[in-house]
């Protein structure tokens, strides 16, 4: 610490009073707006299910009921829709299709002529 | 004869100082980490290259208007996007259109840690004061903890313009040295059994809460830090609209073509705005020391509250406290940081989702501790 204020002119007297509270008044004003949030968004998902709650207590699912304000985990429903996607897309491993092999016929060229392959210089040595 | 001489006092070899090689060297190292190691390859070839321009020698104050601080010159025009504080707001737009808060809603405790991994701004603004800097000036050095470009320019041009280069600099180096800066850090605060916690799967979240979020969070935030408005007002206007799904266009040119923009522009003129004779001061100098310590006591305070909230948590709900690591902002780096970590501990514990949550939370912390700083100090 001492080599460190040795290198930098720190001047430990030039902090004060307002300097600390500006820092401890902005650090907690940011923590309290992130709770705030926090707060909001632990009540709005059970808010939102409240309907289904009540719904689940009325035929008696009491189970479910406590369930309906957790909802489904993210890696479930993301499966669950993907095998919809894949249903709707119709994708799978066998092709509904009939593929055939069409043999295409090249024209002659100079350019592409066997006879004029640098491959066929083995030839000539044997 | 005359126009010869005129033509060679004007060329670079007659103006050149050892100021400019060093900077055009530094310019040079930026684009060779962003193409060699792809550490930030779309902030630091701009970036890069821009110190290039900023510093190649010419006779200044010759009447040519070529530098970035001459007005008239073109490099000033588009400086004044950064002077004036339109392109961080801009970005931010960006931005929104990109994120996805859903980690967040679905776990919102994890919103604290991106409160907590603020510690560095003001910790930093505090270190600041006691090296001379005058307050706004202080804030603006500060504010590098919040580990968000963007966010540290728009601070800088409201509170300390004259900063913005060096400030702006130090951001994004220590942005794209993350994978050096925090792992360290990460490992010292905590045990290898902590770091192989496993935390529950996300909870899936609903089109009507992704929808809400943008608009009770700007409302919220915006209350509470009128300062912070020109940025999470693009922030939560981006985001607003991709989940409304109703203007897929405007979100798909906010997060492509309108980013891209700002970011080429954004970047050279910052690089630019290095340029030698401004840019190499005892001043800078500080600034880079102080912005290494402002990412490294965010980090360590989002990681040690982590460690905190597990205290109260029961042991199912408990926190990898990893993730704390993500709360300064650096979307996505740090969350990848963190996944990398986690997984050296356990190669079958992916944390990434887990980290994306404090990451933007982070975002949304920086830039209202922004604007607090704003608020007190204009």
């Amino acid at each position: 610490m001492t080599a460190f204020v040795q290198i930098l002119p720190v001047d430990l007297s030039a902090i004060c009073r307002e300097h600390i509270g500006l820092a401890v008044i902005g650090y907690s004003v940011v923590f309290f707006s992130l709770f705030l949030l926090f707060l909001v968004f632990t009540i709005i998902p059970k808010f939102l299910t409240r309907n289904l709650r009540k719904k689940f207590q009325k035929a008696g699912g009491e189970e479910k009921a406590a369930f309906a304000g957790n909802m489904i985990q993210g890696e479930v429903s993301a499966a669950i829709a993907t095998a919809i996607s894949l249903y709707l897309e119709e994708l799978h491993d066998e092709e509904t299709a009939i593929l055939t092999i069409k043999k295409v016929g090249k024209s002659y060229s100079p350019w592409n002529s066997k006879i004029y392959n640098v491959i066929n210089f083995n030839r000539f040595q044997r | 004869m005359e126009g010869f001489v005129r033509f060679f006092e004007h060329s670079g070899f007659v103006n050149t100082t050892p100021g400019h090689l060093l900077m055009i060297l530094v310019g040079l190292i930026f684009i060779y980490l962003a193409i060699r190691y792809e550490y930030k390859p779309l902030l630091l070839v701009p970036i890069g290259f821009g110190i290039l321009i900023g510093n190649t020698p010419f006779a200044e104050h010759a009447g040519m208007h070529l530098g970035i601080y001459e007005e008239g010159s073109v490099m000033n025009y588009l400086y004044m996007g950064v002077l004036k504080g339109i392109f961080p707001p801009l970005i931010f737009l960006g931005i929104g259109a990109m994120t996805d808060f859903s980690p967040l809603i679905s776990n919102p405790k994890l919103m604290l840690l991106g409160a907590a991994a603020q510690l560095g701004i003001f910790l930093t603004y505090i270190g600041a004061i006691s090296l001379g800097f005058n307050n706004p000036e202080a804030a603006s050095i500060g504010i590098i903890g919040g580990a968000d470009g963007p966010t540290a320019i728009f601070l800088s041009s409201k509170l300390a313009p004259h900063l913005i280069g060096s400030v702006a600099i130090a951001a994004y180096s220590y942005m794209a040295l993350l994978p050096l800066i925090q792992p360290p850090i990460m490992r010292l605060l905590t045990t290898k059994k902590e770091r192989r916690i496993k935390m529950k799967p996300p909870r899936s979240v609903s089109k009507l809460e992704k929808i809400l979020f943008p608009v009770v969070a700007l409302l919220l935030t915006g209350f509470i830090a009128p300062g912070s408005l020109p940025l999470l007002g693009m922030l939560f206007l981006g985001n607003l609209l991709k989940e409304s799904t109703v203007t897929k266009r405007l979100a798909d040119t906010a997060k492509n073509a309108m980013i891209d923009i700002v970011t080429i522009i954004l970047g050279v003129t910052i690089g630019a705005s290095t340029q030698a004779t401004t840019f190499l001061t005892q001043e800078s100098v500080f600034i880079y020391i102080l912005g290494a310590t402002a990412f490294m006591i965010s980090t360590a305070g989002g990681v040690l509250f982590a460690k905190i909230m597990n205290l109260f948590l029961s042991t199912e709900n408990r926190i990898n406290p990893l993730i704390g690591a993500a709360g300064v902002s650096a979307v996505p780096d740090s969350a990848i940081v963190v996944q990398i970590e986690g997984l050296k501990a356990d190669p079958d514990n992916h944390l990434i989702m887990h980290a994306m949550a404090p990451n933007v939370a982070g975002v949304i912390g920086s830039a209202v501790a922004a604007g607090i700083m704003m608020s007190f100090l204009l």
